[in-house]
């Protein structure tokens, strides 16, 4: 591996465990805390849609009607695995698709 | 009393084999798109082994493997985590009369779903406790290892799967974790907000690791603000 991806595995256990510790020693305190609360239940949320969205910016329109077809299915099933399998099988049946 | 730990521990273990098996395609599917990133798989189990956050993982892996950024990427899958902070400080209880060293143990093999089935068993029988989460946590981890190094040796084994559009496995997976965070009608504006925003940034030149900050910070704000306007406390 690149010193890259062990700086990345290396600050990723560092942080996740970092998280955990904290929740353990004064978790109580700041999941409750009224400033910092509304910040911790927003702020994952919002970061996912910002990753959907820059993954989207720029992309073909075949990337987009796929991502409908993805999100029509997250919403049906709530299951990663199989919202992940309509989303794959939408973006191949669209690039032969379009290649036709 | 070591009679009754180990039954409890057996007890989680065959509990959670169901939901291990639901995050075992989850963890197969990540160690595909890993590899195919170039992690070898010996770097996923070990990644897996000490990181052990799914979402966490995806989201670092995609975020480095587009842009080479690691700060970024580390930040970014951190953020993600945030939720444990809450997740771990509500088993204080459950953590109470248990040695430090296990739990420092325990609240390392604790995921979404041994904790969530935990909660859930503990509601209706008191005696569920720390064995149980320990056992359906070791179950969990083990599991998560296994099936993501599985997942990056097919992955690594294969050519090249980005032509075929592999790439928007991840977009997807992040299209269902929101689905997966979905509390109603009000996340409908800091999310739109979010997405607007982020998208305008990087379609005007702006890296995707400090659009996605950015974005996703504004549509905090939106929250807030929303919440501010019509009184809420959070």
């Amino acid at each position: 591996m690149s010193s890259a991806e062990w700086l990345l595995i290396g600050l990723l256990a560092v942080a996740s465990y970092g998280v955990r510790l904290a929740g353990l020693i004064g978790g109580r305190a700041i999941a409750v805390n009224p400033r910092l609360k509304p910040f911790l239940d927003d702020l994952p949320g919002c970061l996912v849609v910002g990753l959907v969205a820059s993954s989207l910016a720029g992309a073909p329109m075949v990337t987009w009607l796929a991502a409908m077809v993805a999100l029509a299915v997250a919403i049906a099933s709530n299951n990663v695995v199989v919202t992940m399998a309509a989303g794959l099988a939408a973006i191949v049946l669209g690039h032969y698709l379009a290649g036709l | 009393m070591i009679i009754s730990y180990s039954r409890g521990m057996k007890q989680g273990f065959l509990s959670i084999l169901p939901l291990a098996a639901g995050a075992a395609l989850y963890g197969f599917a990540f160690g595909v798109l890993a590899a195919q990133i170039g992690f070898p798989w010996w770097g996923v189990a070990l990644m897996s082994g000490v990181v052990h956050a799914g979402s966490s993982q995806i989201v670092a892996v995609e975020q480095f493997g587009s842009h080479g950024f690691v700060l970024g990427a580390v930040l970014a899958g951190a953020a993600l985590n945030l939720r444990y902070l809450g997740i771990i400080a509500s088993l204080s209880e459950v953590l109470r009369d248990v040695p430090l060293r296990v739990k420092l143990l325990a609240i390392h093999i604790t995921g979404d779903e041994n904790w969530a089935l935990t909660m859930a068993r503990r509601a209706h029988d008191p005696a569920i406790g720390a064995p149980f989460l320990i056992g359906s946590g070791l179950t969990m981890i083990t599991v998560w290892v296994t099936s993501t190094s599985a997942g990056a040796l097919i992955g690594g084994a294969i050519p090249d799967l980005e032509g075929y559009g592999l790439g928007f496995a991840f977009t997807a997976a992040f299209i269902a974790m929101a689905r997966a965070m979905w509390r109603g009608q009000r996340m409908v504006l800091p999310w739109a907000v979010t997405f607007v925003v982020t998208l305008g940034l990087v379609q005007a030149g702006m890296g995707a690791a400090y659009a996605i900050v950015l974005g996703s910070l504004v549509g905090v704000l939106m929250a807030q603000m929303r919440r501010a306007h019509r009184g809420e406390t959070a």
